[in-house]
């Protein structure tokens, strides 16, 4: 039997579909691209460009469709898929990867413990009612005991108490509990990703209030020295006083002296003018000094206190 | 910079939720702009370009004073803005006459960018023959050696493959592959040769060296040819171009660095989709894919026709007010608020 005939109609047949080129087609199946490396062929460009484009073109785009084809397939309703390859050519990325989750507490407490993560069901069955019921939210589980209709009421109870409120209380509790570890972990989370600045860490933040208060406690007239203390409260160390030199030179203090005169034959200024000597600032503050002598109540309290005898200022 | 804003609604939530970085990316949305003078050459072709690459194109209309190689802070605001992650930039001056630049960022911030002039053009009306269908992968084809060994063709096979064809998909449907684009280079000038690779980077300053670049754009055919494989036909579909290499700049090294970083897929997670998150579809033990649909269960006992006070129910018996107590005090005369009379005799 001569098969030579066959043979060659499948040589035939197979030279239409196959490319051979001195430098192999590169092929990147994952991204549909071919790449041919051989030299551009000067002659033939320059006879007929668009003919010889379209020529290398058919080789290339052939080379990947029989790649193409080669390729596993999976059935789908619209016909084979080919499986592509993960691609060979690295493109870069539009956006940074994205970044992991950061634990919450739960989770590396979870971890360290080897606590396995349960599904939890949203439904629970009621044995009761007979049928599926949210475990929490629209006619959830966790109302049952404020809506049942007798309630159990402990021996030592209070003649007003409530046990739907009282359950209810509890639930609000919890749900009040929940929303301040979320807000927790989301701020801890912040500080990891370095976006939190003023709430850092425990010590960090203990520092910072500390460093608020002693701000607050020296900021008024006599720095502190007539604050009321609060009950344990300690006294402020390394709060210094700064007082003008008892020695300054004669025209200094001749030019203090006289701008203070100035003040005192001039007529009660506006509100408008008293502003803009607060601004100017060097001399004293009557309405400031007034309001903190009388610690906020006002000349006339002041003016009373003073008349009225000694009543509050003795006990200081 | 923009302003961040705490999703309100779940809808805007989902809608940023898209915006934030995935481990394997979408294709990139192109956006083009047109500079202060854009020609009628360069408005046209841009105008083909997007025809390629929709759906994933934004065109602004206006003209806008951008110079990309100057200043590149309105690229970065508008990429954040319409989160599109590539620009042209069509723009023609009497010094570049027709000049196209393609941007490619990444995380909002420009990465590179390479300026071509577009010397030649033919559109897509121009050939009377069949057009691929929008939306359809096309092959592609580079063909030069050049592509390999010069850093500026490397550059712009990268710059195109990102704007043709820069997503990773993990299959295709064989008989949905209609259109190849081909970019050719002109013949290879000695200068450029390949045992004088080491210089040409030094020596690439000048332009008017490189070859031209020729992108076409093809229809194929798939005939039968007796084997598995078929014989592929090309017909030419437009738009052709011939474009010639301006300036460009080059990614900043450590730029580059992060934006190659690839995430560490698990294999299980590479066949189930290269992670992305598919939700409510697993394989089960006989290897079939399972999704679940969610199909609400509908009673029209239960259809919501009017609403009025009266007609509602259900709810009402879950929820005892607190002052449910002085409600209870009353002995029940109140006949005016029919919700408030059910609640009771639920409650009690």
């Amino acid at each position: 039997m001569d098969v030579s005939d066959i043979l060659a109609a499948h040589d035939a047949k197979q030279k239409a579909v196959t490319v051979e080129k001195d430098v192999p087609l590169e092929i990147d199946a994952g991204f549909l691209t071919v790449t041919d490396l051989n030299p551009v062929d000067r002659e033939g460009y320059e006879a007929d460009r668009e003919e010889y484009l379209m020529s290398t073109a058919r080789d290339g785009a052939q080379a990947l469709v029989a790649a193409l084809f080669a390729l596993p397939t999976t059935s789908s309703p619209d016909g084979p898929l080919a499986q592509l390859p993960t691609p060979t050519t690295q493109l870069p990325r539009a956006k940074p990867l994205p970044k992991p989750k950061p634990p919450t507490k739960w989770e590396q407490f979870a971890k360290a413990k080897g606590i396995q993560h349960k599904r939890r069901d949203k439904k629970v069955w009621d044995e009761e009612k007979q049928e599926w019921v949210n475990r929490w939210g629209w006619k959830g589980a966790n109302k049952d005991k404020e809506v049942q209709w007798l309630t159990e009421v402990p021996a030592n109870a209070d003649v007003d108490y409530d046990p739907a409120k009282a359950a209810r209380d509890d639930r609000k509790a919890r749900v009040a509990k929940n929303e301040k570890q979320h807000q927790q972990n989301l701020a801890r989370a912040a500080q990891v990703n370095g976006a939190g600045s003023s709430s850092g860490a425990p010590a960090d933040r203990k520092k910072h209030i500390d460093r608020t208060l002693a701000v607050t406690r020296t900021s008024t007239a006599s720095m502190g020295k007539y604050d009321r203390t609060l009950e344990g409260e300690k006294k402020l160390k390394g709060v210094k006083r700064k007082f003008d030199p008892t020695e300054i030179s004669a025209a200094n203090e001749k030019s203090r002296d006289l701008a203070i005169i100035s003040k005192l034959d001039k007529e009660p200024s506006t509100k408008k003018a008293k502003k803009s000597s607060d601004s100017s600032g060097d001399v004293l503050n009557v309405r400031r000094a007034i309001r903190s002598a009388s610690k906020g109540k006002g000349s006339a309290a002041l003016a009373r206190e003073a008349g009225g005898g000694k009543g509050k200022k003795g006990k200081r | 910079m923009l302003r961040t804003v705490k999703p309100k609604t779940a809808r805007s939530k989902r809608a940023l939720q898209a915006r934030e970085p995935k481990e394997v990316e979408d294709p990139r949305t192109a956006i083009f702009v047109k500079g202060t003078h854009a020609g009628e050459k360069v408005n046209a072709v841009m105008k083909e370009l997007m025809a390629l690459k929709r759906p994933n194109a934004i065109s602004f209309s206006k003209k806008n004073a951008v110079r990309p190689f100057e200043d590149a802070s309105s690229l970065e605001f508008w990429s954040q803005k319409n989160d599109a992650s590539m620009f042209v930039v069509g723009q023609s001056t009497k010094k570049r006459p027709h000049g196209m630049t393609f941007v490619r960022m990444y995380d909002y911030r420009v990465l590179d960018m390479c300026e071509v002039g577009v010397d030649d053009w033919k559109s897509m009306a121009a050939f009377k023959t069949p057009k691929a269908t929008p939306g359809h992968k096309p092959l592609l084809h580079f063909a030069s050696e050049l592509f390999d060994s010069h850093p500026r063709f490397v550059q712009l096979k990268s710059m195109l493959m990102d704007f043709f064809n820069g997503e990773v998909i993990d299959g295709i449907h064989l008989a949905g592959i209609e259109h190849v684009i081909s970019i050719s280079l002109g013949p290879t000038p000695p200068t450029l040769n390949a045992t004088s690779t080491l210089q040409a980077s030094t020596s690439a300053e000048d332009p008017t060296s490189l070859p031209k670049v020729h992108i076409r754009s093809y229809t194929i055919r798939l005939l039968k040819s007796g084997t598995r494989i078929p014989r592929v036909e090309l017909t030419p579909m437009g738009p052709s171009l011939d474009l010639t290499l301006r300036r460009h700049t080059d990614a900043d090294p450590e730029m580059w660095k992060q934006a190659m970083r690839r995430p560490k897929l698990r294999k299980q997670e590479v066949e189930q989709g290269l992670g992305k998150k598919r939700k409510n579809k697993e394989v089960d033990e006989m290897g079939d894919l399972r999704g679940r649909i969610h199909v609400g269960k509908q009673d029209l006992g239960r259809l919501q026709t009017r609403k009025m006070k009266g007609l509602k129910k259900g709810r009402d018996s879950m929820f005892v007010d607190d002052d449910d107590d002085e409600g209870l005090g009353e002995s029940g005369g109140d006949s005016d608020d029919d919700g408030q009379r059910w609640k009771r005799v639920r409650a009690e």
